[in-house]
């Protein structure tokens, strides 16, 4: 105790002097209280308050988030991180959580609730933060609230509104099924910390820890962990979840819940990986083959239980299953000088989920089916938008010229460099199943046009206006902007390398 | 003399118990039960372990932190049990099964 007191001053000074680095999260903090306070006392007299103060709160972290482009440093203690890695999946997150902000506020003044909209806005920034954390850090003690400050955010967007059934049933498997991850990781934790006495998971020491540490109790310490990393990427087996919380949540939650957690879990995870995997010992091996195994089986799943789906949410939950297991594979193929890719094959997929559930939402809104067999002769009621929709299924598949294909095409070129390097067997299987998934995918993102434009719909019924025309104005921009991508894909790569 | 495979034992056994109660799930209240006490084995651990860290305290701060989580975990999760209480009268997993494939 003596040797803490102590040290005291130090450590306070070292606190003081990180602060700084902790900008583009304390403006998020401020807002948070903003939105807060602004529910209880504005939104009366002014229904929009929260919802402006949220798009601030954003814009303010934004510019806070760039001064930090180009200036690796680390703050309290190591535990925060921030490099080029951490900025630009924060960039990406802030862009997702404008988007998803805007997309709620359009969906509820479509349906309108009875209950406060202004305490979304304040869960959604509560998970924002999390998800900074996640990005920029290597401590399991920060890495682990932060999981658990985007879970607990989660659980409540998807109950808060429990306006029907399926609503709350979503949302009680979704807190039932995620606590227990978390909880499973928690023990996997306190294990690993018996084992290395140390919570950064990059350091000297905690690797060391694990080198000694027993076969089977690392390897079940090892699994633990990865059961609560698991649950928020959505890989199987911890994918059970997926389909009937997105299905259930309403749809501009689903958008959220399909790809801002991602980013953090996954940035997470390759940091977790990368640390983990070169070493020749017994744990790396256990992470190597446990990595593999599940990218493969992920994929797999993912895209052929996809095929069988009637009820398009559904069939975006296995689709983000499959694309989770792609993501994995990138994270195998990747190493400190090529992060671009992974960031790029991110960015892409947050833009064309995000721009899918747009679309989504705003059909739903305009006939109330999020059922595909209901899509039958939209296509000539709705021409810009379901051509936009087909663009972005096109985008999914990875076919050109859109970003989709940009994306895949710069992993499948990352998987191969490995596998010339190493001349292991287990990189040319992951690239024939994720080529064999990618075609897989095709036959049940085709369904939209399928639908939509092929199948006589009944003439008669009258052509009834678009609802929600800002949900699929977004949509349409976001289209733009992948084909742009898929057109020009140095605009992005150059700055993120 | 308790040493820390007395600890380790205890907080496994607790840990086994937990996942009995979830996996049993007859009650989603009973569910929540077993994820505390998985919880708290975990944060027995920690505390254990934390004995030997005499610089950093990492264990210790870890309980603390785990402990305010469940609690605010486990709020959420009572919230949303009783949400799903109102619209279906029962809070048994096996007859809450509107969402399927």
């Amino acid at each position: 105790m003596h040797d803490f007191v102590a040290n005291l001053p130090q450590t306070l000074d070292q606190v003081i002097q990180s602060v700084p680095l902790f900008k583009p999260e304390l403006a998020l903090i401020g807002a948070f209280l903003a939105v807060v306070c602004a529910t209880l006392f504005i939104d009366k007299h002014w229904k929009q308050s929260s919802f402006m103060i949220y798009i601030g709160g954003l814009l303010i972290s934004f510019p806070l988030l760039c001064q930090q482009l180009g200036q690796p440093d680390r703050g309290f203690f190591d535990m925060l991180i921030i490099d080029s890695f951490s900025v630009y999946a924060r960039m990406l997150l802030l862009f997702a959580l404008l988007v998803t902000g805007v997309l709620i506020r359009q969906h509820f003044s479509e349906k309108p609730t009875r209950r406060p909209l202004g305490e979304v806005y304040s869960i959604l920034l509560a998970a924002g933060l999390g998800l900074h954390l996640l990005t920029a850090t290597s401590n399991w003690l920060i890495a682990f609230i932060a999981i658990e400050t985007v879970s607990i955010s989660s659980y409540v967007l998807v109950g808060y509104f429990s306006e029907h059934k399926r609503q709350s049933e979503a949302a009680m498997k979704y807190v039932l099924f995620g606590s227990v991850s978390a909880a499973t990781m928690l023990y996997g934790l306190s294990l690993i910390y018996g084992f290395t006495g140390n919570l950064d998971f990059t350091a000297a020491a905690h690797l060391q820890g694990l080198m000694a540490a027993p076969v089977a109790l690392c390897t079940v310490a090892i699994l633990f962990i990865f059961t609560g990393i698991g649950f928020k990427l959505g890989f199987v087996p911890f994918h059970l979840w997926t389909p009937d919380v997105y299905e259930g949540a309403p749809t501009p939650i689903t958008a959220f819940l399909s790809t801002i957690p991602k980013i953090g879990a996954i940035v997470l995870f390759s940091r977790l990986v990368h640390a983990w995997l070169p070493t020749p010992f017994y744990f790396s091996e256990v992470t190597y083959l446990f990595l593999v195994v599940v990218a493969i089986v992920t994929m797999l799943v993912g895209n052929l239980i996809a095929l069988r789906q009637q009820n398009i949410k559904r069939m975006m939950a296995y689709s983000s299953i499959g694309h989770t297991g792609f993501l994995l594979m990138t994270i195998l193929a990747i190493s400190n000088n090529n992060q671009e890719v992974l960031l790029f094959y991110l960015t892409v997929y947050t833009l064309m989920n995000l721009a899918t559930f747009a679309f989504i939402d705003a059909i739903e809104c305009t006939t109330g089916s999020v059922e595909l067999s209901d899509y039958t002769g939209l296509g000539k009621k709705f021409p810009l938008l379901f051509t936009c929709f087909t663009i972005v299924g096109i985008s999914l598949v990875g076919l050109p010229p859109t970003a989709g294909f940009i994306g895949k095409l710069l992993v499948f070129t990352a998987v191969f460099e490995v596998y010339q390097s190493s001349k292991d067997i287990l990189f040319v299987l992951l690239l024939i199943i994720g080529t064999l998934t990618s075609v897989i995918s095709l036959f049940y993102y085709f369904k939209i046009p399928l639908f939509s434009f092929l199948r006589k719909g009944d003439d008669e019924s009258p052509v009834t206006p678009l609802n929600n025309r800002l949900a699929a104005l977004l949509g349409i921009g976001i289209t733009v902007l992948l084909l742009v991508l898929g057109l020009f894909p140095n605009i992005v790569l150059e700055f993120l390398r | 003399m308790i040493t820390l495979t007395h600890f380790l034992v205890v907080s496994a056994c607790i840990f086994c118990i937990g996942l009995y109660a979830i996996l049993a799930k007859r009650n989603a209240i009973m569910i929540l039960v077993g994820i505390e006490l998985m919880i708290n084995a975990a944060i027995l651990n920690f505390v254990a372990f934390g004995k030997y860290d005499k610089l950093h305290y990492g264990g210790q701060i870890f309980a603390l932190f785990a402990i305010v989580l469940a609690a605010a975990a486990v709020a959420v999760g009572l919230a949303i049990i009783l949400n799903v209480y109102r619209h279906y009268k029962t809070i048994n997993p096996d007859h809450i099964t509107d969402l399927r494939d």
